[in-house]
């Protein structure tokens, strides 16, 4: 592409014809401020704080949608340009509730920085006396009109990211109100409690319940890593203050979800209340007694060292890291050779020969064919990718036994014994992308395997980390009553790893290496806690292959450990090469 | 004391923004050199001479008819007004009564707390009448410099004695010398 030549403040600058004069200042690294430009939303010139002045136009116009042309002349900050964007900042200000100090944005609110730089020191009109209403209905972060700037940034990322739509305004001028659906409470409407609307909000008009007012956001710092509650490995943001989590924030430059997160991902994750286990402890006499990690340790090494490998049982959550999972390889697979290994969670069954997809190819389909999966549940962030390929016209196309959220998306849902017409259908079509789960038959499969040489196949699996735990042959035949000894990684999985292990026979010895107390926990003969994933650093294998690296927020809770530390401990004990495990961790980065 | 005269008073506030004041420390005596306080709410002399000052600070908000009276007093006796932190630029934290209203902001604060017993609302007429909306000091005179601040911090009224007193009105005050909170 040809570059063209602008002035800006006098200094000639290159920018690309077409551009936004925002975004030549930017590249050239001249600062124009903005307040409803979100680099991830398309730009709407809707609150006119960029107003720049252009040689030859008979008004400012707006940086953020005005592209540039060849031998532009632009003043970013002439005494003109300034008084406009002051005025406009009286005029913003005017309305509504903008008292900063009972604010939670104090401090991190972009209105706020903008007084400070145009120097408000007080308002210019009168005080604004409407009240508007705050809508706390949803279950974790409120609406607060008052402090809105009707910057729309909340209802396109609805929109343009997310494909929800929920979000729209009402009323005219002054009155002008976000809205839900056709005027609902946010609590009752279409809303999926994905949070992404806070991530964009300017100033303090959308806040998260459970961390607001508990930290100004100067204070305030983040550790950037991957959330750990689905196989898509969504990039996120631990905001901690003084050693406590506050709340979780999407990262706008991660490689999967670029700035999605779901309701789970973002708020849900912090809610567990379960009690945490924060010590080894050890079956004696029917009661729980604290035992120091040396003798954890070297109790369930006697004790795995001692069983027959056809007496001999392991189960792991797919929640630990690769690291962990290599571990368990090392020691229960290749070591011990453990005849019965078990997983939460099975992978999606594997199309070997097909071109495996990444999710980014969603966008540029044309035709996106559903097959056993439900992603609006198991993979929100997914189920917002179709959707917003949808918008942009790419068709869906479901095969399903019963129908899930997005079959009201989908032109047509077959039942899964018509799954050859859906195959033609895709067939048909340009760029095809089959997206498939763990509900996949085996006669489905084998007409999926049709399009092969013509689609793109994306697998969503069930579980976090299934396909490490599927690589590392950890999940195989199991048969808990069969063990005399059992080794149940079960980390911060819930009751489903329960439902496997109650068959384990009265006699049988269950190690059990957990962050939460539960059932399982208490019939453990030994108990290794775990550290939690915010606690943890590590690696993930996502539901397309690609490896995600984890960062520990947080220093793990009382004596309690990361998974991958445990069972290198573990391993150190049973007397195993070291090399084995890193070995096996290094394969699965391939 | 020097020759510039300067008066402060107080209107709907907390006392905190004279505590800043003397938070000056020893830059307090050297301001002394150059000033010469008439009047104060913390002093004996309570109200601005009527023969004027040169400047004249107030602080708080304007939340009831006898705040208007205060303001307009101080206004008429001085040169320059000076309205000092959040609640006499903004309303402040008075201002926030303007999120439930007046009327019921007196109900919930003299009938219905929790430890009231026969509560009455006060309604004396020696006392000012309270407004239905909380302001700032700029919505009833004018005001020559404002400066925001919960309290402004010391160096922030630093910052203006020094322009003052050289003679210069900011127009708009420098990022770094003024704050919302």
């Amino acid at each position: 592409m040809s570059t063209i030549t602008i002035t800006m403040n006098g200094q000639k600058v290159s920018a690309q014809p077409g551009q936004s004069i925002l975004r030549a200042a930017q590249a050239a690294g001249i600062d124009i401020p903005t307040l409803c430009h979100h680099p991830a939303l398309a730009p709407i010139g809707a609150c006119r704080v960029c107003l720049v002045e252009v040689a030859g136009q008979r008004t400012l116009q707006p940086a953020c949608t005005f592209p540039v042309a060849d031998r532009m002349e632009i003043q970013t900050e002439s005494p003109k340009v300034v008084r406009a964007r002051k005025f406009v900042l009286d005029l913003i200000f005017s309305e509504r509730n903008h008292f900063c100090m009972t604010c939670e944005m104090s401090g991190g609110c972009e209105l706020q920085d903008l007084g400070y730089r145009y120097g408000l020191d007080h308002w210019a009109y009168p005080t604004y006396t409407q009240r508007f209403p705050v809508d706390a209905s949803p279950p974790h972060h409120l609406l607060d009109h008052n402090r809105c700037v009707l910057c729309r940034r909340c209802l396109r990322a609805c929109a343009e990211l997310v494909a929800n739509h929920t979000l729209d305004l009402r009323q005219r001028g002054a009155n002008t109100m976000v809205t839900a659906d056709m005027d609902a409470p946010l609590g009752e409407s279409t809303c999926v409690n994905c949070g992404t609307c806070l991530n964009v909000c300017p100033t303090g008009a959308l806040v998260d319940k459970r961390s607001a007012f508990m930290a100004r956001p100067p204070d305030v710092e983040r550790v950037a890593t991957v959330c750990s509650q689905c196989s898509l490995g969504c990039g996120v943001n631990v905001v901690m203050h003084r050693g406590h989590v506050l709340r979780l924030e999407s990262l706008w430059d991660a490689p999967v979800s670029g700035g999605l997160l779901c309701r789970t991902g973002r708020f849900e994750a912090l809610a567990d209340g379960r009690p945490r286990l924060l010590e080894p402890v050890r079956k004696s006499k029917g009661e729980h007694v604290p035992i120091s990690w040396e003798a954890a340790l070297a109790a369930a090494s006697q004790r795995l060292g001692a069983t027959a490998p056809s007496r001999l049982g392991v189960f792991t959550t797919t929640r630990l890291t690769n690291e962990a999972m290599g571990l368990l390889h090392a020691i229960f697979v290749r070591h011990l050779k453990a005849a019965h290994r078990g997983a939460s969670h099975s992978a999606a069954p594997g199309m070997t020969a097909c071109r495996c997809g990444k999710l980014a190819d969603i966008a540029d389909s044309d035709l996106v064919l559903l097959a056993g999966s439900d992603p609006a549940q198991d993979q929100p962030v997914a189920s917002f990718l179709i959707k917003r390929a949808l918008d942009r016209g790419t068709r869906l196309v479901t095969v399903e036994s019963r129908p899930t959220e997005l079959t009201a998306f989908a032109e047509t849902a077959f039942p899964p014994q018509q799954i050859s017409k859906a195959v033609a259908l895709a067939r048909a079509a340009e760029k095809p992308v089959v997206i498939y789960g763990a509900d996949l038959t085996p006669t489905e499969a084998t007409a999926l395997r049709k399009l092969e040489a013509k689609a793109v196949f994306i697998p969503l699996h069930p579980g976090v980390n299934t396909l490490t735990a599927e690589t590392f042959e950890l999940n195989g035949k199991m048969d808990a009553a069969a063990c005399d000894t059992l080794f149940i990684a079960a980390g911060e999985e819930n009751g489903t790893i329960e439902a496997v292990t109650r068959k384990a026979g009265p006699k049988a010895f269950v190690i059990v290496q957990a962050s939460y107390g539960s059932a399982l926990a208490d019939r453990a003969d030994l108990v290794l806690p775990m550290a939690t994933w915010l606690e943890r650093s590590g690696t993930f294998t996502n539901t397309e292959g690609t490896v995600h690296r984890a960062h520990a927020a947080l220093t793990p809770s009382g004596q309690s450990r990361p998974d991958w530390d445990i069972l290198g401990r573990l391993a150190e004990r049973l007397g195993l090469d070291a090399t084995i495990a890193k070995d096996a961790i290094l394969t699965c980065r391939v | 004391m020097g020759n510039v005269l300067i008066a402060t008073d107080w209107l709907a506030a907390c006392a905190g923004c004279h505590m800043s004041l003397l938070d000056l420390d020893e830059r307090l005596v050297e301001l002394l050199y150059h000033v010469t306080f008439t009047s104060s709410p913390v002093t004996d002399l309570k109200h601005p001479p009527e023969s004027g000052v040169t400047v004249g600070i107030l602080t708080g908000a304007i939340s009831n008819t006898h705040n208007i009276e205060v303001a307009r007093r101080m206004r008429s006796r001085c040169t320059y007004l000076v309205a000092v932190g959040d609640c006499a630029t903004f309303g402040g934290i008075v201002g926030a009564r303007n999120l439930v209203g007046t009327q019921a902001a007196l109900r919930r604060a003299y009938l219905e707390t929790e430890s009231t017993v026969d509560g009455q609302i006060p309604d004396s007429p020696e006392l000012g009448r309270p407004l239905d909306f909380v302001t700032g000091v700029g919505d009833v005179v004018k005001v020559d410099i404002f400066l925001p601040g919960c309290p402004p911090r010391p160096d922030d009224l630093h910052y203006v004695f020094a322009e003052v007193l050289s003679g210069r009105i900011p127009v708009m005050l420098p990022r770094e010398n003024f704050r919302y909170d």
